[in-house]
């Protein structure tokens, strides 16, 4: 069982990390469908980094900026030029998958995966034994992140910037009314989603297989998109839901060790997916029969 | 545009006074906000043009005009939000350089929303948190502490709010106060309040005044961006007029011009006489004698379409009538349009077209039975604006025949031929709708709406943002109309157009008919039922 | 004659498609790839090379049939990006069928099993479609999460219940359907196939142009409220237009399966869904821009798999390109002024009513 969660956290980790960054551009009102992308990216950059390098520091810090440059042309894309929101996160996230898989390739000479010669370093060591066990093998990262989720709760619905942001993302016009820079503000909500899902992605990839293998990210990144949803831009909310999407990840991976099946695992895999239509279709017939507040004007303007 | 009831005391039957000379008091360094020469355009259109105005400290200053004249885009220029495409804004002689509302408010322009800029999910601390620029001890806070210092510059201002509500739940009158004290925390010097009464009843709005009375003692400079008259006299010390984005009066003290004189110049008739005579003296005998087109019996509904419910709501219609709704906007008019042309379920009621009951009809039955609609924002309800212009009109066509198949070639000969009976000025049918001006949109839509087996057109503002030509235009169609003997529900905040055309003219006022009134229409009578006052 | 508003609209894709193999060739020629040898490799394997135009057709179909159901919904004002799932569950029903139906004569089954998979697609199309309806449930949400689910249905088909008995263990494979339904050879193409592609077409083309629905989709796309007004019920035509595209790619799932290879791998075709729908924007969401569209990026990707012949370009090379046309496919403001006057004219229309705005979808 112990080692049953260990391996469900160190799965659930890197969703969480995205899933934060999923979390800020929501509330600066972007349902971020790049995320997948830009995790592969945060990923390669960081084990390209490494490799070149021998720093895992640098490498981390390499996605960090990548990933930083990627989202501010992203918010360019979306913003300035007027891209679609959907069409063009999904095509972030298509170009992370090629871009990465051809630079593999390209760069490294391989279609399978590169490894790094060491990763993230881990707190406690592997084999423990006892409630040690449960922590057995967590990344720097891992530890870090509980803070870094704590962190973005506190910022996002304890500072004034949080209610800027969320100002910006629920009703632009008074965003602007009280002097906002409402494009700034998703720049900079878009650059630090960017910077999340490079800090998932290099745990992704360093923090226990240390490579860098095609499309490694499998969906986790659309996995992260449907724990933001399912939380509603809460924090806290969608973290745990990270967390327990993670879980049942983790089950996927445990099902195709053991043999006890008592449901096949791609239905529990569904899950997540499935309680997303659900509590989106509640929340939508709520608000239907709630009725859109009649003296607000220019909600979610463009 | 309603032309209000004279508040008590006011003359207005007088002749004009001499214009007096504006004169600045002594001492003055200055107007406290003016703007010259500042023009906004949106893509096409021109909301503002060329517009010069000065407005001193510690008055109440009123700005009024039309719906469509310019007043928004005005107050939003003057407070920043917008940056003017030519010209200047100037605050106690400082001009803003164009960098957006953070500006304006660190020189003290406060602007009060008409809709409010409060985002619903907020609780009401976090809304006014929202606003404050100056800098806190710590960029983090607890939520209580928050509410509980928000708590004591509420009090301070005499306001009774929950700091911990949320903005949603709040009522209407509560987000008026709310929004007029996030504006007021902010220590503002110069406050401009945009259609601050249209959600207020009578007794609030006076409260307001007061309020701002106060204010204006103290030295706070307010801009009152206003449509009813009524208040202008009962709150202003000067006004301006804006009309098709233009000034034209600008600030004259409120003793210096008489209510008919502010009528023609907002509305834009000639002549200082009233044109306010109506058309019929009386009702043809035949008329009266006519079929019922349509009959509504106790129609109730909930609020929808951004206004009131209706209360038990009935009228008639009957064949060769036009029926006038008069009422200030907000009043009813929308569900009632909505719920006869079976767009809005009601809860209970009846709806009865030539004697056959509609009332579980859906609004294509509805439709092809006989009822039209000129809806009222003609771009956004009427036409779809990126769709070409037969498509536009067919679409009526195509789903009366009902037929699966459709030909778009005779559609469009079909249509060609329609909107040059209506004589709508146009390149090709196969254009957008939104190339046409707007004349010529609603020319477009009267042509589709105004097709073989109308029955009863409902009119909603069929002449608003109409130059005069397209507005007689659009009058004398109606009455044509009504000549061949179908119904004519007439909704219109131009009471000049209700007392022209109406057969007979209901008054709304929140959700329910208070009045019923046959010609000849007594502006006074019509006013006071339309502020609540005739129930 | 060729309108304005047609030039207009091929103008800006080829700009776009343009631009994209503008940028990936600077990436492909920076990591060491010679772009003379990337060209007419492409060439060759989309057209001159021998079996290269069967090979592009055979990649243009399902792209062409997900592009036309693409059409109908975003032309309708519905953001339907469930095109992936909906392939695989028409892909999945047809295999049911196919399998069950191993008896029956050749043309009726073929009949069924195509059949099968558009019903399987339009009733995973229906399911968002429904909850949009009636509910206003945001249809981006919920198709994308049905794609998920349609993927994980197939893995579980896939190594379980239609497991191939004679599977080779690298990836799940399910069993086959009898090869007197198959609709082709290996190649992936053929007459049949190639026909119903064209029927499709034709059909889509005339629903959208010269039918009555086909009108009020046109119109109600672009202006819900104005549609509402006229008396168009929008739930019903949600649902049609949810169930019509669902029903394309359900048809372009079961020609998959009945093409090429006569069994379903898990995740096989695992971006057509929305490669198609960026198809359908290079399109302009116009049947002959959809159809020149769909033959271009079918080309495009039997080219890349005839370019290891030529140049060791890897077929990644393929989704970075894709991916770049996708991001650029939807810039609507190119110069920055123009942005600021379209923003104005935005605010205007708020503006100038009195009531809270409607927004007024314009199709891309």
């Amino acid at each position: 069982m112990i080692d049953f969660l260990n391996i469900g956290i160190q799965a659930a980790i890197p969703i969480m990390l995205v899933t934060m960054g999923g979390v800020i551009a929501y509330r600066a009102g972007i349902l971020h469908l790049g995320l997948e992308g830009l995790m592969l990216i945060g990923a390669f950059a960081a084990v390209a980094v490494t490799i070149r390098t021998g720093s895992v520091a640098l490498g981390v810090v390499a996605a960090m900026l990548v990933n930083a440059v990627v989202s501010l042309l992203f918010w360019i894309l979306v913003d300035v030029l007027r891209a679609d929101l959907y069409i063009a996160g999904l095509g972030l996230s298509l170009t992370g998958v090629g871009l990465t898989s051809f630079l593999l390739e390209a760069i490294f000479k391989t279609q399978g995966a590169v490894h790094a010669q060491s990763g993230l370093p881990s707190v406690v060591g592997g084999n423990r034994h006892g409630l040690l066990g449960l922590f057995a093998g967590l990344s720097v990262l891992a530890w870090a992140t509980p803070v870094l989720v704590f962190g973005t709760w506190l910022v996002l619905r304890r500072t004034r910037l949080g209610l800027r942001v969320s100002a910006v993302g629920e009703y632009p016009f008074a965003a602007r009314s009280a002097g906002v820079n409402v494009g700034a503000v998703r720049c900079g909500a878009l650059v630090a989603a960017g910077i999340f899902c490079a800090l998932g992605g290099a745990e992704l990839a360093l923090a226990a297989i240390n490579s860098f293998g095609e499309d490694m990210a499998q969906g986790r990144g659309y996995l992260a998109v449907t724990a933001v949803l399912f939380g509603a831009g809460h924090p806290l909310g969608a973290a745990v839901a990270a967390l327990f999407f993670g879980l049942a990840d983790a089950v996927g991976i445990e099902s195709q060790l053991s043999t006890h099946h008592i449901l096949p695992v791609q239905f529990i895999l569904m899950v997540p997916y499935v309680l997303t239509i659900v509590a989106i279709s509640i929340s939508s017939a709520i608000r239907s029969r709630r009725g859109a507040p009649a003296v607000f004007a220019e909600l979610r303007e463009s | 545009m309603s032309a209000d009831p004279v508040a008590t005391g006011a003359d207005d039957a007088g002749a004009l006074a001499a214009p007096a000379a504006v004169a600045e008091r002594p001492g003055d360094s200055g107007p406290a906000i003016d703007c010259s020469d500042v023009s906004v355009l949106f893509g096409e259109f021109c909301a503002l043009d060329g517009v010069a105005a000065s407005f001193d400290a510690g008055a109440i200053h009123a700005i009024v005009g039309q719906n469509g004249a310019g007043k928004t885009t005005f107050s939003r220029v003057l407070s920043g939000l917008i940056v003017p495409d030519t010209g200047s804004v100037r605050v106690h002689g400082h001009e803003l350089r164009g960098e957006g509302v953070g500006e304006a408010r660190a020189l003290g322009v406060e602007l009060v929303h008409q809709h409010f800029a409060l985002p619903p999910s907020f609780t009401v601390a976090e809304a006014l948190e929202l606003f404050q620029t100056d800098r806190r001890r710590s960029p983090f806070y607890r939520r209580r502490e928050l509410e509980s210092g928000w708590s004591e510059p509420l009090a301070a201002l005499g306001i009774t709010l929950d700091p911990g509500a949320r903005i949603r739940d709040l009522p209407v009158e509560a987000l008026q106060s709310l929004e007029i004290a996030r504006a007021l925390v902010s220590d503002a010097k110069v406050l401009i309040l945009d259609e601050p009464t249209a959600v207020l009843s009578p007794p609030a709005a006076d409260a307001l005044f007061e309020r701002l009375r106060r204010l204006r003692d103290e030295g706070v400079t307010i801009l009152l961006v206003l449509h009813k008259l009524r208040e202008v006299s009962a709150a202003a010390d000067t006004v301006t007029v804006l009309r098709g984005g233009k000034v034209v009066l600008p600030r004259r003290p409120l003793e210096g011009v008489s209510h008919d004189e502010l009528s023609n110049l907002i509305v834009g008739s000639t002549g200082a006489e009233a044109p306010l005579a109506p058309a019929l003296e009386e009702t043809p005998a035949e008329v009266a004698s006519g079929a019922h087109t349509l009959v509504v019996r106790g129609l109730t509904t909930d609020a929808a379409e951004g206004d009131v419910a209706l209360d038990d709501v009935s009228l008639t219609v009957r064949a060769g009538e036009i029926i006038g709704v008069a009422g200030v906007e907000g009043n009813g008019q929308r569900p009632l349009v909505a719920a006869i042309a079976g767009m809005l379920q009601g809860k209970s009621g009846t709806i009865e077209l030539d004697g056959r009951d509609v009332t579980g009809c859906s609004a294509l039955e509805r439709r092809t039975l006989g009822v039209r609609a000129v809806p009222f924002d003609r771009n956004v309800e009427g036409v779809s604006s990126t769709s070409a212009i037969w498509e536009n009109v067919a679409i009526l066509t195509a789903l009366k025949q009902g037929r699966f198949w459709i030909n778009p070639r005779r559609l469009r000969a079909e249509c060609a031929a329609e909107i040059d009976r209506w004589q709508v000025s146009y390149r090709d049918v196969s254009e957008p709708v939104g190339s046409l001006s707007g004349g010529n949109v609603q020319r477009v839509i009267l042509a589709r709406e105004l097709t073989d087996g109308i029955r009863v057109l409902l009119a909603a503002q069929p002449t608003r943002g109409l130059d005069v030509g397209a507005t007689r235009f659009v009058r004398e169609n109606l009455r044509a109309l009504a000549q061949q003997q179908a119904g004519v529900l007439l909704v219109s905040s131009d009471l000049e157009e209700l007392f022209e055309l109406s057969d007979r003219l209901l008054v709304f006022y929140g959700g329910r008919v208070v009045a019923e009134l046959s010609p000849p229409y007594d502006l006074a009578t019509v006013g006071v039922a339309m502020t609540g006052g005739g129930k | 004659m060729i309108s304005r508003d047609t030039v207009l609209r091929a103008a800006r894709s080829a700009l776009v498609v343009l631009a994209a193999f503008a940028i990936a060739g600077v990436i492909y020629q920076i990591t060491g790839y010679s772009l003379g040898q990337v060209f007419s490799g492409t060439w060759e394997g989309a057209v001159s090379a021998p079996g290269a135009l069967d090979s592009s057709l055979r990649w243009a179909v399902p792209l062409l049939l997900i592009a036309l159901g693409v059409t109908i919904a975003f032309r309708a004002g519905f953001f339907n990006v469930g095109a992936q799932g909906q392939l695989y569950a028409g892909a999945i029903a047809a295999l049911l069928v196919g399998v069950w139906v191993k008896g029956l004569p050749t043309p009726i089954g073929i009949v069924l099993v195509v059949l099968a998979g558009c019903i399987g697609g339009a009733i995973w199309s229906l399911v968002p479609g429904v909850l949009r309806a009636y509910l206003q449930a945001d249809e981006v949400i919920t198709t994308l999460m049905m794609n998920f689910i349609a993927l994980l249905l197939l893995q579980w088909v896939a190594s379980g219940p239609l497991k191939d008995p004679a599977g080779s263990g690298q990836a799940d494979q399910t069993r086959s359907v009898a090869d007197h339904l198959r609709l082709s050879d290996a190649t992936g193409i053929s007459l049949r196939i190639v026909l119903l592609a064209a029927v499709a077409t034709v059909a889509v083309g005339v629903l959208l142009n010269r039918t009555q629905f086909g009108l009020r989709v046109r119109v109600a796309g672009r202006n819900p409220t104005m549609a509402r007004w006229q008396g168009v019920d929008a739930r019903h035509l949600a649902v049609q237009a949810f169930m019509l595209s669902g029903l394309l790619a359900g048809l372009a799932g079961a020609i998959e399966l009945l093409g090429p290879g006569g069994q379903l791998t898990y995740g096989f075709s695992p971006d057509v869904g929305f490669i198609g729908i960026v198809i359908a924007l290079v399109g302009g969401l116009r049947i002959g821009g959809v159809v020149i569209a769909a033959l271009f990026f079918g080309g495009l990707h039997a080219a890349i798999l005839y370019l290891p012949i030529v140049t060791n370009l890897p077929s990644s090379a393929l989704d970075l390109l894709n991916g770049l046309v996708a991001l650029l496919i939807t810039i609507s403001a190119v110069p920055a002024i123009w942005h600021r006057r379209r923003r104005r004219a935005a605010e205007s229309s708020a503006l100038n009513t009195d009531v809270p705005r409607v927004e007024v979808s314009a199709a891309p």
